[in-house]
């Protein structure tokens, strides 16, 4: 039964539920380095989710062809992320609106207008039509044959640990690495957290506060879609309401375990990932030990408390966040 | 050099006058860019916004739905803005609401044979205290190692799902096939206004409506009148202040997300005991969060929450005749919502930039 749980599957599909928390928790480090508080990260996910499944939709059937349609609908994705949080932009930078507030009005926003859109173009609530091609695998490598002894088994390890994911999964390790060097190793970085620590010394140095914060959003937004992405063009392969169920906010509590930091964030996003995948795991030998799957599922939402209440000590954010910035 | 005193009244009038007027701006502009949005999809916004206002003021009958669907969102909405008013967001009303709901399903199975005088004010406190149990641990990791709200009363909410979820199908199952609690005892049920008012024929509305009305004033007077209230304020107003003025902000905000609690609580218990008689997994339509809805629109004034309440009631009342007979789908009332919360949100800054201008052209005047 120990073998049903823990083998390369288990820290494999850890990967693979890690991945949109991952990309929604750097762009909630990105946004909130820059001084603006963003809990419509879910709400942009569903947009991302929601837009790349309708373009691809769209253009599956067409000369395109469903393999660059999905393709198309990453990028729609993203791009719809984007430009959805330039509204979180202009409300909390322009507006000087409360931050939270924006946040939420955006999150019932975005489950309504993703709903009334889905029920107008396909004519029924609760999901969309499947896409013909969800994003495939990168490596297609021989799998082991039966039998091949010691050797087989390693080799069953290094390809499901590291050649069995599908493109925004390898997208999502490259930005959380790319994202710690550019935050701590360029200047971008350090005016980014300039911006979220002291805006008025980066507005005197001649640092664009609005400017930088703005981007910082829409940065925010584009991961977030392409976390959306993630969900329904490799994970599920259609669009279904509500299907980001709170991951926003899990990806936010994992930005805080992971110190505002991108490397951070992926990190905590595996945690979250792993009690997700053993979750699952659980629930499928659970038969044999009668825990009903509800304890399995608020797993991952106990978790995100108890990360929270500071088993890991006190996390300090920039000391800017939340507030709007005036020029005098 | 002193202000000339008229310039100032005639500034204050504005502010006021802003105000007053921005809810009602906010609803129109909602309903407006709505319109757009349904006309865009080639349905008609007229015939779309007259069904949904007969659907909701139509009838004796359709008003009284729309009452029935206030009274949840008034409790969500007095919960949301009584944190508000201290300076915390409880987005997690929901998850206390599933609790006190489940409080009142599962003591209305137990005490629904005693006597309604008896068993209906126990079940009803008892709804109030669950919810503000199921704040308390997110209200202890705010006050103590600064855990943010947001995230861990939403957290709650979907544990507290997860839990209701298990019991209706495992350990409070009633006998069948569908996952929900048994019905409640007769002297659980909180009546109907008509069996009380036999004059008031309001349909299926309940008693609810008064107990939320009720505690919309007495939380006008908590926090006006008492010394918790006062503290409260004090804290949303400026946390350093307060501290400095003897004020504990711990304490504070314990005691603040635990009455925000207990009043999603009672949102729920009532909704358990006046309408649906018993609990399961889709019993709450997103009530905790229209409440903050609610709550911006109500600018956190309790008094106002109840009109306000009675609008969305009237928005989710009025959504189904409005889908039958103009085929707009329901969800562009969540639109509508979202909407509204952002005017409501810019209000501030509306009045601001008008009072500059306003400054810039009487000293251009003078």
């Amino acid at each position: 039964m120990l073998s049903d749980v823990l083998n390369p599957d288990l820290f494999a599909s850890a990967i693979r539920v890690a991945t949109p928390l991952a990309l929604a928790a750097i762009g909630g480090t990105i946004c909130e380095r820059s001084g603006v508080v963003n809990i419509a990260l879910e709400g942009m996910m569903l947009i991302g989710a929601f837009f790349g499944t309708a373009a691809t939709l769209a253009l599956q059937g067409t000369a395109v062809g469903p393999l660059a349609a999905v393709w198309i609908g990453l990028v729609s994705a993203v791009v719809a992320g984007a430009l959805f949080s330039l509204i979180h932009a202009f409300a909390s930078i322009d507006l000087r609106m409360e931050q939270v507030v924006s946040g939420t009005a955006l999150n019932i926003l975005a489950l309504g207008l993703t709903g009334f859109l889905m029920e107008s173009f396909y004519g029924h609530p609760g999901s969309t039509d499947a896409v013909r091609q969800t994003l495939p695998q990168v490596f297609n490598f021989p799998v082991a044959t039966a039998g091949s002894g010691i050797l087989g088994t390693i080799w069953t390890w290094i390809n499901t640990l590291l050649f069995s994911y599908t493109p925004i999964a390898y997208m999502a390790i490259a930005i959380a690495l790319i994202g710690q060097w550019a935050l701590y190793r360029t200047r971008w970085g350090v005016r980014l957290r300039a911006l979220g620590e002291h805006p008025r010394a980066a507005d005197t140095v001649g640092i664009n506060v609005r400017r930088g914060r703005y981007i910082a959003v829409a940065i925010s937004g584009a991961l977030g879609g392409l976390a959306g992405a993630n969900l329904a063009l490799e994970q599920v392969g259609t669009f279904t309401e509500n299907m980001t169920n709170g991951r926003g906010f899990i990806a936010l509590a994992a930005n805080i375990f992971g110190r505002w930091t991108p490397l951070g964030s992926y990190l905590a996003a595996l945690l979250f990932g792993f009690t997700d995948a053993l979750q699952i795991k659980l629930q499928l030998v659970s038969s044999a030990i009668s825990v009903p799957p509800q304890f399995f599922l608020m797993l991952p939402y106990v978790l995100t408390v108890v990360v929270l209440a500071g088993v890991m000590g006190r996390a300090v954010g920039p000391a800017e966040v939340g507030k709007p910035y005036e020029k005098e | 050099m002193a202000p000339r005193p008229e310039v100032v009244e005639q500034r204050d009038w504005t502010g006021i006058a802003i105000k007053a007027l921005s809810p009602i701006v906010s609803v129109l502009l909602a309903v407006l860019i709505s319109s757009v949005i349904i006309a865009v999809f080639g349905k008609d916004p007229i015939a779309a916004f007259s069904a949904l206002i007969r659907g909701s003021f139509g009838s004796m009958n359709y008003i009284g739905e729309t009452f029935l669907s206030a009274v949840p969102l008034m409790f969500t909405g007095l919960a949301v803005a009584y944190g508000f008013r201290t300076g915390l967001f409880n987005i997690g009303a929901e998850g206390q609401l599933f609790m006190g709901g489940l409080a009142g399903a599962y003591l209305g199975v137990l005490l629904g044979g005693m006597s309604v005088f008896i068993a209906l004010p126990l079940i009803i406190v008892a709804g109030a205290l669950a919810g503000a149990a199921w704040a308390f641990i997110p209200a202890i990791l705010k006050a103590k190692v600064g855990a943010h709200e947001v995230i861990t009363t939403m957290m709650f909410g979907y544990i507290a799902r997860y839990i209701v979820s298990w019991l209706v199908t495992g350990p409070l199952k009633a006998p069948g096939a569908i996952p929900q609690t048994s019905l409640i005892g007769p002297g659980a049920v909180l009546p109907r206004i008509v069996a009380v008012f036999p004059g008031l024929a309001l349909g299926r509305a309940h008693m609810g409506l008064f107990i939320a009305a009720g505690c919309a004033v007495l939380m006008w007077f908590i926090l006006k009148y008492t010394t918790t209230g006062y503290e409260s304020r004090a804290v949303g107003f400026n946390p350093l202040a307060a501290e400095n003025g003897g004020v504990s902000i711990a304490s504070t905000t314990v005691k603040a997300l635990c009455i925000s609690g207990a009043l999603a609580g009672l949102g729920g218990v009532v909704e358990v005991l006046g309408v649906q008689g018993r609990i399961f997994d889709t019993f709450s339509s997103g009530f905790g969060f229209t409440g903050i809805a609610v709550a911006l629109l109500a600018k956190n004034n309790p008094i106002a929450v109840i009109p306000a309440a009675i609008l969305f009631g009237a928005l989710s009342a009025g959504s189904s005749l409005m889908q039958l007979e103009a085929d707009v789908p329901i969800k562009v009332i969540s639109i509508i919502q979202a909407l509204i919360i952002f005017f409501v949100a810019t209000e501030p800054f509306v009045s601001k930039w008008i009072q500059r201008r306003r400054k810039e052209v009487t000293a251009h005047a003078e």
